[in-house]
């Protein structure tokens, strides 16, 4: 009796369980929104039935046999069930029959899994890069670091693990780097190689596809695509130490005009800074930041080596292009559209309180990861706020609605 | 058949002298806390590893606690993401290596020699050194919160290079790796001599396949761990030469692959799984059966079903890697391997379920964690199968789903498990009842806050929520199903407390009870064939054993037309305790001083060299005492007229005996 009750409330939980997958989640895996991720969608949505059947015939069968088969006690009972030890055609049936469901299964798994592991040799396409058309067969260089990512675009050659060495603290240089965010155009399949500078981390865009290990000194091949524009979010899954939770990511998916739009403005050199506190900003850059963050034109062309653990940090040359910073997990603009002026300032003013890091107060010999409090003064952080502010172009207000959590 | 009490007995038959040095003597067994340090009693030290077994489960419960309320809201900062990153590998660490284990170390200490017919194990001292050392590691480990800067923060998995020096420079780490090396020797030790007793120290007629299925999983999990053991050793001992040498096994600057550390790591880790869960199949093979009044259905499926999956544990661990870069072919190699380890599985499952078909069953408590068992299995096991998909696994891994598929494999197919055997065996092991009206309570709490708990996490984890994360963003969809959770961890922590209550006030209510009599669930095995609570010396006589099951045959018979008819009552085919002239392994303070010598020299590696001279010492010393220390007492009996019958020994080894006791550990 008991046991039958308790399986009834199995089966109300799992019904629960289905209605909870319903609701709105930015990084719900059962929403795909490309080619890959529908594949791995329509490989699990079969097993699930199967598992769910099986589920209901285990769980029935303890319920029924529990129901019908239960005494309230032995006493003075003397009278016996049949005592069936074994049964051969029984046992075979019970062996055999889980195996042919598991063949089923692993051929269908077989199939999806070589499917998604092949890439696409013959997708090309032509993006301007400074005036002069190339073929750029998609491939974006993911690098993680504690706690953000970064993600470098080379258009002039085709980059392979072998081209791009294995020091991930010294990539060769590439057009376009960025952080946070991964610009591709829908469609495509990209083509990524992840790896990482300091521990192992995970990309993963579960609207998109599956994740990959970031893993220094390796570059791992995978791949992501986008059937329409829009901003698809992520979380880096492989535990990679203090902020963890702190590591976000999305893909920004654009039409191919937009792509090249994206383009032109990401190769050109930061803004020229005009106005007093302008100027002041960039000078309290200067001193301050440039030491670690590169911005082109500014403090040199080239990725600097910053004295950091990982031994790189963001490239800020289009900060305010961006609608993330801080590894993802602050808006660079407000729900009105205005620049985030607040959350830039309590960056810059105590980082390790907005995120936790190990930047300050280290033993001897180790470097910060993550970005240190400088201790600015107050006039200082507003100079800088207003000077990242003008590190643009500002991104559309459809993009900065999408890349927010609802 | 004895523990002969022959002074080792050398080949010549020259004995040693009986006191080397004039000093060394055995201390005698007279009850009292010297009596429970220095004993080499299987069972005694069967119940000190429940007891403190279950000391460590309530540390690691009060750390899910901490989890689960940091993790009840979104953006809580009710503990710091550093001291989050510790509690949760500090709860996983020990309810894997300091609960689980040691829990089914308690039912294998206690059960594997009653069950085969034995009066101890093969060595006695060295059962002894495996519980000392593994509670000493285990101490050890909890010690980091005091004097190591705070508990390991890598995860019980450790990945590296988070787990260097660099990323990780508090001593968390290096008590992790000590620490379970530590324990590693205790687990190591008590798998050979486990693995002996079982293949050497069976009674008279007790050929393997009459043994009872529990004895056997507890067997294949011995050979695991005897296996596994030392892979997680290497990289235990790499990983501290790392940290602590600069060795570079597995620092990627200096040219290393990480990738080393978690093939390392999972091909131990998965095996520890079948570890973990072997056990509590064997438990739920014996309460099944008792409460079904039938036999278990499949015996040699289910042994052969065991072993298989003892084998395939092997072949399956890079399905914990499947989105770390190896390549398609080994991810599709791993993923079908992972698939067909389904099957014995799923042999097992439906030989539960055909051995309650047609039985007559009495939902005890231990049959209603047994049954539980068997159903919250299933669920974990389901996800399995989702999780062998590999291409599905690259959406699951590393999410809130994996957390709710282990929790029901561990906690519902392993903890459910163990604490149904916990009331089948309480009233053998403590000649009392636990009450069954606060059982049920105890069991219903449990079942109800387990899959409020770990029920909701299969959706956070479709819904991508992230493992090992401090702390979640409102606006995911993550909020209503981590309260649910919270909600139902705080229900697990009440069904534990009745439980504790149910153990304290069934004892005291014992005294005004019926004392269970020898074999109070009309079961099947040997254990049920001798006074509850058992003697010290097990069996008066041993068994003559005729056949599977053979004590259920003592009290019954089937018929020509297949009826059972009882042909003996219970009371007079049950030994009565009452042999007087039984020789036991004396016991000894060595195992106890060898294992405190050890973390010593665990914090000499990370504090002062000088210190692992001291510990060295002490083992060292240990060790020659161990072998100098006479076999027997010259001047004491044990607590019993020690007259030893050595022509019925003879007899018995005469007539067949499956065993031969040479000496002790």
């Amino acid at each position: 009796m008991r046991s039958r009750r308790n399986l009834s409330g199995l089966v109300v939980l799992l019904g629960l369980l289905l209605a909870g997958c319903a609701s709105d989640a930015e990084l719900d895996t059962l929403k795909p929104q490309s080619e890959t991720a529908r594949q791995i969608d329509d490989l699990l949505d079969p097993v699930l039935a199967i598992a769910g059947v099986v589920l209901v015939l285990v769980c029935g069968a303890v319920a029924w046999l529990g129901w019908k088969n239960r005494v309230a006690s032995y006493e003075g009972d003397d009278d016996f069930p049949e005592q069936m030890a074994h049964n051969n055609t029984l046992e075979i049936l019970m062996t055999g029959v889980p195996a042919i469901i598991m063949v089923v299964v692993a051929v269908m798994t077989l199939t999806t899994h070589l499917d998604i592991n092949s890439y696409d040799d013959a997708n090309a396409m032509p993006v301007v890069v400074e005036g002069e058309s190339t073929n750029w067969e998609p491939k974006i260089v993911v690098v993680g670091n504690q706690w953000w990512w970064e993600f470098r675009y080379y258009f002039s050659e085709d980059v392979t693990a072998e081209s791009l060495g294995s020091d991930m603290k010294n990539l060769p240089p590439a057009d376009i780097v960025t952080s946070g965010q991964i610009i591709i155009p829908t469609g495509q399949e990209v083509e990524l190689l992840v790896t990482s500078r300091d521990v192992i981390h995970s990309f993963w865009i579960p609207a998109l596809n599956g994740k990959r290990d970031a893993r220094p000194g390796f570059f791992a091949p995978w791949k992501i695509e986008a059937d329409n524009p829009g901003v698809y979010f992520g979380q880096c899954t492989e535990f990679c130490g203090l902020s963890h939770a702190r590591m976000r990511m999305q893909t920004i998916a654009m039409t191919s005009n937009d792509f090249q739009a994206w383009v032109d403005q990401q190769m050109q050199p930061a803004a020229e800074a005009t106005g007093e506190a302008v100027l002041r900003g960039q000078e309290a850059f200067v001193t301050n930041c440039s030491g670690c963050h590169l911005v082109d034109g500014l403090n040199g062309s080239e990725d600097i080596s910053a004295p950091v653990q990982s031994g790189a940090a963001p490239n800020l040359t289009h900060f305010a292009s961006r609608t993330t910073f801080a590894g993802g997990i602050l808006s660079t603009y407000n729900d009105d559209g205005t620049f985030n002026r607040d959350d830039v300032s309590r960056w810059l003013r105590e980082p390790e309180v907005v995120k936790d890091n190990a930047a300050n107060d280290l033993p001897d010999g180790t470097l910060p990861r993550g970005m240190p409090n400088l201790g600015l003064s107050e006039r200082t952080i507003s100079d800088l706020v207003a000077y990242l502010e003008t590190l643009g172009p500002r991104p559309t207000d459809e993009i900065i609605a999408d890349s927010e959590v609802e | 058949m004895t523990i002969t009490e022959e002074p080792l007995a050398l080949g010549s038959g020259v004995t040693f002298a009986q006191r080397p040095l004039g000093v060394l003597t055995r201390p005698q067994a007279q009850g009292g806390w010297k009596d429970w340090v220095s004993t080499v009693d299987h069972k005694k030290i069967g119940i000190m590893y429940g007891v403190a077994a279950m000391f460590f489960f309530v540390v690691g419960g009060l750390e899910a606690l901490l989890i689960r309320t940091q993790l009840a809201f979104p953006d809580q900062g009710f503990i710091s993401a550093d001291l989050y990153n510790q509690i949760f590998t500090m709860h996983g660490v020990t309810m894997v290596f300091l609960f689980i284990m040691p829990l089914a170390a308690a039912f294998a200490n206690y059960l594997i020699p009653l069950q085969i017919g034995a009066r101890d194990v093969a060595f006695p001292r060295l059962n002894a050194l495996s519980f000392w050392v593994w509670l000493s590691g285990a101490i050890f480990l909890n010690t980091s919160w005091i004097v190591g800067g705070g508990g390991a923060n890598c995860g019980w998995f450790c990945y590296s290079p988070n787990s260097g020096i660099v990323f990780s420079p508090t001593h968390g780490v290096d008590f992790y790796a000590v620490g379970l090396l530590i324990t590693g020797i205790a687990s190591l030790v008590s798998a050979v001599n486990l693995i002996v007793t079982c293949l050497n120290m069976r009674a008279p007629g007790m050929d393997l396949m009459r043994m009872p299925v529990l004895t056997w999983m507890l067997l294949v999990t011995q050979f695991l761990l005897a296996f596994a053991l030392p892979v997680i050793t290497v990289a235990l001992l790499l990983l501290l030469f790392d940290r602590t040498f600069d060795s570079q096994f597995f620092d990627p600057d200096a040219g290393a692959d990480p990738l080393l550390w978690q093939h390392l790591f999972w091909i131990f880790g998965h095996p520890e799984v079948y570890i973990i869960i072997l056990p509590s199949f064997g438990i739920i093979s014996e309460i099944i059966p008792t409460f079904s009044r039938k036999p278990i259905f499949g015996y040699t499926a289910m042994v052969f079903s065991g072993i298989a999956i003892g084998f395939m544990g092997w072949g399956v661990w890079a399905h914990h890697m499947f989105v770390s870069g190896i390549g398609p072919i080994s991810v599709a190699a791993f993923s079908m391997a992972t698939m067909f380890i389904a099957v014995p599985t799923g042999v097992k499952i439906l030989n539960w379920l055909t051995t309650m078909w047609g039985g007559k069953l009495h939902f005890t408590t231990a049959m209603l964690f047994a049954t539980g068992t068997v159903a919250m299995f299933t669920i974990g096991g389901l996800s399995g199968v989702t999780h062998s998909l590999a291409p599905a696994d690259t959406q699951q891994t590393d999410t809130y789903y994996i957390v709710a598929h282990f929790h029901y494999v561990i906690f519902g197919g392993g903890v459910l498990g163990l604490f149904g055997g916990a009331y089948f065996w309480w009233p053998k092991v403590f000649g009392h009842f636990l009450n069954e009206k606060r059982g049920k309570i105890n069991f219903w709490l449990m079942l109800i806050g387990f899959n409020l708990t770990f029920g909701p996490m299969h959706v956070l984890g479709l819904q991508g929520m992230s493992r090992r994360i401090d702390t979640y963003s409102a606006g995911y969809g993550f909020e209503f199903w981590n309260l649910m959770a919270t909600i139902g961890s705080y229900l697990i922590a009440i069904s534990v407390v009745v439980f504790f209550y149910n153990v304290w006030k069934s004892k005291k209510e014992a005294v005004d009870l019926p004392p269970p009599g020898p074999d109070p669930w009309d079961a099947r095995s040997l254990e049920w064939s001798i006074p509850s609570p058992t003697p010290e010396h097990n069996f008066d006589e041993l068994p003559q054993v005729e056949s599977f099951d053979h004590w259920w045959f003592q009290k019954y018979d089937i018929d020509d037309e297949g009826k059972v008819v009882r042909i003996a009552n219970t009371d007079d085919v049950a030994q009565d305790g009452s042999a007087t002239d039984v020789h036991l392994p004396s016991p000894s303070y060595w195992p106890l001083v060898l294992a405190i010598g050890l973390p010593l020299i665990g914090y000499g590696i990370i504090f002062n060299l000088w210190l692992c001279v001291l510990g060295g010492l002490l083992t060292g010393g240990a060790i020659y005492a161990w072998v100098l220390e006479p076999v027997d007492d010259p001047d004491a009996g044990h607590g019993h007229d020690d007259h030893h019958d050595e022509a019925a020994e003879l007899a018995a080894v005469a007539s067949g005996a499956g065993s031969d006791n040479e000496g002790e550990g």
